[in-house]
């Protein structure tokens, strides 16, 4: 509750603020201005890490966490056969996890590369086999953009069909199959063997990296089993119901598989996705440089109005001090005026940042981000915590700017600042 | 007689560029409850200076100064600050009233500073302007009130504490010759009626010719400090007068 005292203290202060009215504005419009900038740009990164998130964990369904063989990730180039989960030990892995009810659902895969070929020709793929329904199951769950947009033309993988395949747009062009088109693909077994499969176009599709879009391939599980000649798999995707229980689940099922004595290592989606780091790292950055800008224009905004201000009052500060109000007394009272301008400013800050992201709503641009092969509705997020603590680092940070020409003020001799004309 | 200020010997320098001023030299002088004094002299003379270490918005340079039995040296700028809160108040040449706040707001400034503001502060401020004859202007900001009125908020704002010493540094030179004797009964008319002692530094001789205490610096040095023979009752400061 502000008492009586405190708002004869408040309409003082706001009377102030009128006094250059035009100064105030300008001082209010650079922090509003500054506001809009980090929280407009703090909203196109939240926009472009959710659409990374959910691209990563909904549209490539890998998931929020991945098992594999202690060691795969590190080793298993080299001899990735002896880094495969067998059919036993993936029957224990869903055992365990049928218990645990923040998963929602497992996707077992094999990872195989080889050579895939026209009949005329040959070029080499990189590919995930998968269980199709499963995959379809998880990309149904992406909310927002990305679970309303279809990646891929063509008609989706079947779990019964184990010859369709999807290809990415550059390796069907390179080897001229289309949709409907037939191919073989051809792959060493575990066993060393050379080994070919017949294979059907299904789909076509991009993957957000430019220098693999002419070697990816997506398979059926069965059928990457099959061209490997194998039961095993090397890795087991698992969807969550939250993000948020990425941790506690992966701690738990840490536990429950060294306490069945499986000898596997999870990853979480963030740990296996080195475009989002990446990315997020980049933002990061540039993020500091706009908060650096924003930070020194708010800074050299209230010093000058202040230090006018200061100038302008100086007999009236006389008066003040004469009248008994005490050093941190003027500091507080300007240190008040200060706050005023940041909240003005905040709150101005926030309706151009709900006029940005309203207008972008209603333009609905388009753009094609780095590493992305088809154009994205562009948004910006209205992320309430950044909303929040924008407010409360630019209403701290105009009060405690404001003590240097409060102290200025507070430490005029009486009888100098009285005689000040 | 209960003394207020006591000054034993006091000297005040400054500075200004590369020369040093002497502004007072070795000034004694006691200003005791219910004085209504002037302090007057030519320009340069210490006028200023003095009012502004009586009313605790300066420091001397050397001797002693005594407000209500405290040395005034021993005191921080926070207690100098409440000293001059709770008993002292000051009207300035020009008003020096603060033009964003209405005439009541200015009035209650001081008890605001004090902590003591309350609902009843405003209503004590309303009774006083309007006993000081401005209460249809309460509301009023200093702009549009004129010179007589803007003193007269001043007073009241000098009066809202109820100040042992009020220290009045030329407070009829802004106003026409009307308003000024206005200003100056009615200063005389508290300083009778309630027992407040003003200190007044000044050149009207309007002034000169009302209060009970006449001192006249010269050159930094009390000249003469005699009691008015037209106002004084018999012999209030007898004691006092020192011829220089």
């Amino acid at each position: 509750m502000v008492s009586s005292k405190q708002m004869v203290w408040l309409k003082f202060s706001l009377a102030n603020l009128f006094r250059n009215g035009r100064r105030s504005f300008y001082t209010i419009l650079a922090i509003a201005i500054g506001y809009a900038a980090i929280n407009v740009f703090g909203g196109f990164t939240s926009y472009i890490f959710t659409n990374l998130k959910d691209s990563f964990i909904y549209s490539q369904a890998n998931g929020h966490l991945t098992v594999f063989k202690e060691g795969f990730l590190t080793e298993g180039r080299l001899d990735p056969t002896k880094y495969l989960i067998s059919h036993d030990e993936y029957a224990r892995i869903e055992n365990i996890c049928k218990n645990i009810p923040e998963i929602v659902i497992l996707s077992p895969q094999l990872s195989i590369m080889g050579l895939i070929s026209n009949g005329e020709v040959s070029s080499i793929f990189v590919g995930k086999g998968k269980i199709p329904s499963r995959v379809k199951f998880i990309q149904k769950k992406a909310t927002g953009m990305i679970g309303n947009l279809q990646l891929f033309k063509g008609k989706a993988l079947e779990d019964e069909v184990m010859f369709g395949v999807g290809l990415t747009n550059g390796l069907s062009d390179k080897l001229g199959l289309d949709i409907g088109s037939n191919g073989i693909a051809m792959a060493s077994t575990v066993d060393g063997r050379v080994n070919a499969l017949d294979l059907e176009i299904f789909l076509r599709y991009d993957v957000p990296v430019e220098e693999l879009n002419d070697k990816v391939m997506a398979v059926p599980l069965q059928f990457a089993q099959a061209l490997y000649d194998t039961k095993s798999i090397d890795g087991m995707t698992i969807l969550l119901n939250k993000d948020s229980n990425v941790p506690i689940v992966k701690e738990e099922l840490q536990a429950k598989f060294k306490e069945n004595t499986l000898n596997l290592e999870i990853k979480t989606w963030q740990e296996l996705s080195h475009f989002y780091r990446k990315v997020k790292d980049m933002f990061n950055i540039i993020f500091i440089f706009i908060f650096i800008i924003v930070f020194t224009i708010v800074v050299t905004s209230i010093i000058n109005t202040l230090s006018m201000s200061v100038m302008e009052r100086t007999q009236e500060i006389g008066t003040l001090r004469a009248l008994g109000l005490k050093r941190k007394g003027i500091i507080g009272l300007f240190a008040l005026e200060s706050a005023m301008l940041g909240i003005a400013g905040s709150f101005t800050g926030i309706l151009i940042s709900i006029a940005s992201w309203m207008l972008i709503k209603l333009l609905e641009p388009e753009w094609m981000p780095p590493n992305y092969v088809i154009k994205i509705p562009l948004e910006i997020s209205l992320v309430p915590a950044y909303l929040a603590w924008t407010l409360i680092f630019l209403v701290v940070l105009s009060t405690i700017v404001s003590v240097i020409p409060a102290r200025k003020a507070a430490h005029k001799s009486i009888v100098d600042a009285l005689g000040h004309v | 007689m209960q003394p207020i200020v006591e000054m034993h010997h006091i000297k005040k320098e400054y500075r200004l560029g590369e020369t040093r001023i002497e502004a007072l030299k070795d000034i004694s002088l006691t200003i005791y409850k219910g004085d209504f004094v002037a302090v007057w002299g030519p320009s340069g003379s210490g006028k200023s200076t003095l009012c502004n270490l009586m009313g605790l918005t300066d420091s001397h340079s050397e001797g002693t100064i005594m407000f209500k039995g405290v040395d005034i040296l021993s005191m921080s700028d926070d207690e100098r600050s409440e000293m001059r809160n709770r008993y002292l108040g000051f009207i300035f040449q020009n008003f020096n009233l603060i033009p964003v706040l209405s005439a009541l707001d200015n009035v209650t400034l001081p008890l605001l500073i004090k902590g003591d503001f309350e609902k009843t502060s405003m209503r004590s401020a309303q009774i006083l302007l309007s006993d000081l004859g401005i209460g249809d202007y309460i509301h009023h900001r200093p702009h549009k009130l004129s010179g007589g009125q803007q003193q007269r908020v001043a007073i009241a704002r000098a009066l809202i504490t109820d100040p042992d010493l009020i220290i009045a540094d030329e407070p009829t030179a802004n106003l026409d010759s009307e308003n000024a004797l206005k200003i100056i009964d009615l200063m005389r008319k508290i300083n009778s009626t309630k027992g407040t002692t003003f200190v007044f530094s000044t050149h009207d001789q309007r002034l000169l010719d009302r209060v009970n205490r006449q001192i006249q610096l010269q050159d930094g040095y009390i000249f003469n400090d005699v009691t008015n023979p037209a106002t004084a009752e018999s012999d209030v400061h007898s004691n006092n007068t020192h011829t220089g």
